[in-house]
């Protein structure tokens, strides 16, 4: 095991996209670094709520499983790019504006477009796994708190639409003892479909790491910038603690 | 096939064979009702030789061992079951990606037209859905669209919206595909009709793209 995890490791070439993020148009009102260092080794403290939101959009993207909300983080987002648009709004409806800051309005725009996009698809990442899962949310409680109340709410009327149909369409048709929705049949996969933690993801570790215990037994301690390919459950309390990314 | 050589199963594999075609060819196929209800007949029958049989044994003590046929017939069940469960989810899941693919825009999933908008010209999918299915979706779009009014509490960010490409630019080029009657921009009200081409903020007709009426140039 220990042979392809070193042959794995390497240091991070940046994902086109993250390379894109960084040359896109800049917030105006985000602090701009001088030396624009990889956003992937910035120390966390410096980390903005764009850049959050695409690590956590990232995560999301690659987890197997579903991770917490980032409610205030969105909330964050939205109360910005409001305040953007309205400051857009009078910005273009003053006539003594300049052509440079009609250029720079453009930019702006353009960049909350793209913010949209990354919340928007952030939320269906979010939406496909809950209804996913969503009869497995529904009878496990442990899961209930990683969601905000809306996506709860969705999940479990999502669990009783799917029940219904499968009774309107199949079930009450058939004998009693045949209507279960949850039998435990043995050599069969089971009926609820549940998050498959030991799916493989690549971390990238985002600070020199706490060692994780492998399957196997054997420990592992990633350093800084190290990328390794892992069952999610060995990184799992490294996600939940940002000590590590998903890419 | 010759009907009498038909073993309990094969039904379910067609069955399953239907959902296989649907998904390598990309498209919806008919819900197919008359085989659905063959398969549950079938359930039936298989109940009540399953009953039989076990009325010959002594009840909490079945073995295996001695009782195959008690096995064999419990196996069919549930492997018949889990065949019916398997075609219907996976429509399902091919109507919500149609549902997403047209921004969740209901009416024109279900609108009878035969030039349902969205590049398919002459789809009709309503035809091909059993009444639970029309259901389904209602019940899934009322669902999200509470979900939306509840999370995002803010018409920002259209959820509906395609999330395959990022924006690149703020202004799209578009051609007009069918009338749409006059649609609310940045630059004051435009009368979309047919065959024109126009520039257009990108946010404010994103939904019409989505919905066909419109194609980016």
């Amino acid at each position: 095991m220990a042979d392809w995890l070193d042959a794995l490791n390497t240091t991070m070439a940046g994902p086109s996209f993250i390379d894109r993020v960084r040359n896109a148009a800049a917030d105006d009102d985000v602090p701009i670094r001088d030396d624009f260092g990889p956003i992937l080794a910035q120390d966390i403290a410096e980390e903005t709520s764009l850049q959050q939101l695409i690590r956590h959009w990232m995560n999301e993207r690659h987890a197997p499983d579903i991770l917490p909300a980032q409610e205030h983080l969105l909330g964050r987002l939205l109360d910005h790019i409001r305040k953007q648009s309205d400051d857009v709004q009078l910005l273009c409806a003053d006539p003594d504006s300049s052509e440079e800051e009609h250029f720079r309005i453009i930019l702006v725009q353009t960049e909350v477009e793209r913010v949209k996009f990354v919340i928007r698809s952030y939320i269906r990442t979010r939406i496909h796994k809950i209804e996913k899962y969503a009869q497995y949310i529904s009878a496990t409680p442990d899961m209930h708190e990683r969601l905000s109340q809306g996506e709860l709410e969705h999940a479990q009327r999502y669990a009783r639409l799917l029940e219904s149909h499968f009774m309107n369409s199949v079930l009450q048709s058939l004998p009693l003892s045949q209507r279960g929705l949850d039998d435990d049949e043995p050599l069969s996969p089971a009926m609820i479909t549940q998050p498959d933690r030991q799916r493989a993801v690549f971390a990238h570790a985002r600070q020199a790491c706490p060692p994780v215990r492998l399957p196997d037994g054997s420990t592992m301690e990633m350093e800084k910038d190290q990328i390794s390919l892992t069952p999610y459950s060995v990184i799992e309390q490294l996600l939940a603690r940002g000590e590590v990314e998903l890419v | 096939m010759n009907t009498n050589a038909r073993q309990y199963g094969d039904l379910a594999t067609q069955l399953i064979t239907e959902s296989r075609r649907s998904t390598s060819t990309d498209t919806l196929l008919k819900y197919n009702d008359v085989l659905v209800r063959s398969i549950i007949r079938e359930q039936r029958q298989l109940e009540t030789i399953l009953e039989a049989s076990l009325s010959k044994v002594p009840p909490n003590n079945i073995d295996p061992q001695k009782h195959p046929d008690i096995l064999l017939y419990q196996t069919m069940i549930s492997r018949n079951k889990r065949c019916l469960l398997a075609y219907h989810n996976h429509r399902l899941e091919r109507l919500k990606d149609l549902f997403w693919t047209v921004g969740g825009a209901l009416p024109l999933l279900l609108s009878t037209s035969s030039a349902t908008p969205g590049g398919q010209p002459g789809v009709d999918v309503r035809s091909k859905l059993s009444p639970h299915e029309v259901d389904f979706l209602r019940s899934y779009s009322a669902s999200l669209l509470t979900f939306r009014s509840g999370v995002l509490a803010t018409e920002e960010v259209d959820l509906f919206a395609p999330i395959s490409r990022p924006p690149k630019d703020l202004h799209v080029q578009v051609r007009v595909i069918r009338d749409c009657g006059v649609i609310q921009t940045e630059v004051g009200a435009l009368d979309f009709k047919k065959g024109q081409r126009t520039l257009v903020r990108r946010g404010d007709v994103e939904h019409l793209i989505v919905q066909g009426y419109l194609e980016e140039v």
